[in-house]
């Protein structure tokens, strides 16, 4: 087992009356993606931010590759890159003027023809920073925490507001982080982000962490079960009623605001021959029937009590 | 000092792309130059009055008349019927007409001359009156051929010749540092609201750069400031600078720092880019015009000279006017510089203690 370079134990911010952050506790490993996921407002940023030293934390212990950031905040900071949700851009600088000023700050920074390579803006270079999209800017906040080169690179958010190929892009500079010895802390209200990329993962949500594993040990634990999703072609409740009791399963959910049915089972074999004996019964047609594994999505479901999408964040 | 130089020239960037900026810093205080230059200093050369002059009748003395006045430099003299003089009085193109009758020269009597003029510049129809007055008088002599017993023989000494733009010139670039430490201070408004100055805080980046980069920056331009309105004084409007421009480079240190002080003391009361703007509004707009930098204070009523006596930007006013085009502000050298350095340490400490970087 490598040695832990973030450890945090019983963390808590408070913002007034508001437990942003209530007891939180985990450690990453050195080299790895870490992800953290949750709901906008679970208390991902505040993590961020106390960790790098934006905010002092009302109690807990935090130890960031051995500093504690209340402490020696100067000397950490100079061995981390940030990239924060607003980022830090002058708007009537240069993507490489900037790039090159924020390489000042740091003792052993990367060269910005190389960061600007790797975020992909070198034709955005001479480009001034207000007159860039907004994944554009995100790129280069990406990019300004690279340049430092640090030892651990924090990415809030890193592909919000990204369009899918920018996303595909922007996963790949963060493989390379990881490819480079780095370790790489991201938050994210992506699942599918989260699973795709990250070795290690806590889900936080209301300020405390609800699970922690990686994103395959996740599903495992939470679900070796495989999910029958199905549409729900306005069916009556008498018919639900049939559903919960003649197929088998482990739990039935009724998506209403979806149109879906979800049956989570560990005999998928019996779960659908049921299924569809049932609907043959009644002379009705299953709708966009799929089978799949259980998602993070579900895992949240499953840990909270509440669907996961964006609309409910 | 890596850092401070990249962040100095970013400042610099930054300011230099931003027009709006420079108009501020550079252009208006330029334009002011222009406008009070020409105002003050336009009419080019001597003053000239025009006088209608009618004759009522032909005689030879007619021609030795016209001759003697217009032998006075400031005259400018128009001859023309009765009709038309009187009316070219009334409508304020004739400083005054003078009427002079038919003159018999073999019968030499008395003889009325009438001098029309507008009874609101009576004042200075008065003064042309008697010249005119010493004009017959010298003719008639000529005519009895008096003896003349008093010669008065004028001679002119030169003095130095100071205008009201020499007086005003000190003042626009007292103003022009004033608008630069006190809307200089919005940029800082600016960086916190966009959360720039937040953002920074977690890069190794000591904060205080942020701050002693852009001071350095704004002392600098207040010294290009002085050499341009200095250089187009000079050239264009001929105001002589008494002084080496060591000196007045000294003073506008002095004040530049008074005022960026000032100014970031004033934004320490702000939480927003809109009311930092106010506040320092509410401050800047009634300085300029009670500092007595583009009118001497005797001009102001007594109930409003203890505000001047206290305001900055009046000792910044004296101490450029004094250095600068040798005009005393009644207040020593020493004295004025005291009072801007006291400015800058108070409003220092004030700033110090409610500071907010976010």
């Amino acid at each position: 087992m490598s040695e832990n370079v973030i450890e945090i134990s019983n963390l808590k911010k408070y913002f007034k009356d508001t437990k942003a952050l209530d007891g939180v506790n985990f450690n990453v490993e050195s080299g790895i993606i870490f992800g953290m996921l949750g709901p906008n407002g679970a208390g991902k940023t505040t993590t961020i931010e106390t960790l790098t030293g934006l905010y002092k934390r009302d109690d807990g212990n935090v130890s960031v590759l051995g500093l504690d950031p209340e402490k020696s905040l100067k000397k950490l900071q100079k061995k981390i890159g940030v990239q924060l949700q607003s980022p830090s851009l002058f708007p009537r600088l240069k993507v490489a003027e900037i790039l090159n000023m924020f390489g000042s700050f740091y003792q052993d920074s990367i060269k910005v023809d190389q960061v600007l390579n790797q975020v992909g803006l070198v034709e955005k270079k001479e480009e001034w920073v207000k007159k860039l999209s907004g994944g554009q800017k995100h790129r280069l906040a990406v990019g300004l925490a690279i340049i430092s080169n640090g030892d651990i690179i924090f990415l809030d958010e890193p592909t919000t507001g990204l369009d899918p190929q920018a996303r595909i892009n922007l996963w790949k500079v963060i493989k390379k982080l990881k490819k480079q010895g780095k370790t790489v802390f991201l938050t994210t209200h992506y699942m599918d982000e989260a699973e795709k990329l990250c070795d290690d993962l806590v889900i936080i949500d209301k300020g405390k962490i609800i699970a922690q594993g990686s994103p395959e040990s996740l599903i495992n634990e939470y679900f070796k079960d495989k999910i029958i999703e199905f549409k729900d072609v306005e069916f009556d409740k008498k018919f639900k009623e049939e559903i919960v009791e003649t197929i088998e399963h482990k739990k039935i959910s009724f998506e209403e605001k979806d149109d879906k049915v979800l049956i989570y089972s560990d005999n998928i074999q019996r779960s659908l021959k049921s299924l569809f004996q049932l609907f043959e019964n009644h002379n009705l047609e299953l709708d966009d029937v799929l089978i799949r594994k259980a998602t993070l999505e579900d895992v949240f479901l499953k840990l909270t009590g509440r669907v996961y999408t964006d609309e409910n964040l | 000092m890596k850092i401070f130089k990249e962040v100095f020239i970013a400042n610099i960037k930054e300011l230099i792309r931003d027009k709006s900026g420079m108009f501020w810093l550079i252009a208006f205080p330029i334009i002011f130059v222009f406008i009070f230059g020409l105002i003050f200093t336009g009419g080019s050369g001597e003053q000239s009055y025009t006088i209608g002059l009618v004759f009522e009748g032909d005689s030879p003395v007619n021609e030795t008349i016209e001759r003697s006045i217009r032998n006075v430099p400031v005259f400018n003299l128009s001859t023309n019927t009765r009709n038309e003089e009187i009316e070219a009085l009334n409508s304020g193109r004739r400083e005054l007409v003078m009427i002079v009758p038919e003159i018999d020269t073999d019968n030499i009597q008395e003889y009325n001359i009438e001098i029309f003029y507008n009874n609101e510049r009576s004042g200075s129809a008065s003064i042309l009156i008697s010249s005119l007055k010493e004009v017959f008088f010298n003719i008639e002599r000529e005519l009895t051929n008096r003896e003349e017993f008093f010669n008065i023989i004028s001679k002119p000494v030169q003095t130095e010749r100071l205008s009201d733009f020499d007086y005003i010139l000190p003042g626009i670039l007292a103003m022009a540092i004033m608008q630069l430490g006190l809307f200089g201070s919005f940029q800082f408004l600016n960086l916190r609201e966009k959360k720039i100055i937040r953002g920074l805080g977690v890069t190794p980046l000591p904060r205080h750069i942020i701050l002693s980069s852009e001071i350095l920056m704004r002392l600098l331009i207040s010294l290009m400031q002085t050499v341009l309105i200095i250089f187009i004084g000079r050239w264009l409007f001929d105001v002589q600078i008494v002084s080496n421009l060591f000196k007045v480079f000294g003073i506008v240190l002095i004040g530049a720092f008074a005022f960026i002080s000032l100014g970031y003391m004033l934004i320490t009361f702000a939480n927003s880019m809109e009311s930092g703007r106010g506040i320092v509004q509410v401050v800047q707009f009634p300085m300029l015009f009670l500092s007595g930098i583009f009118f001497p204070i005797e001009f102001m009523p007594s109930y409003v000279r203890p505000v001047v006596k206290i305001l900055p930007l009046t000792y910044l006013g004296n101490a450029l006017r004094e250095a600068m085009v040798g005009i005393p502000s009644g207040v020593a050298m020493s004295r004025n510089l005291l009072i801007l350095a006291v400015w800058s340490v108070v409003t220092l400490i004030i700033t110090i203690k409610f500071w907010k970087w976010e």
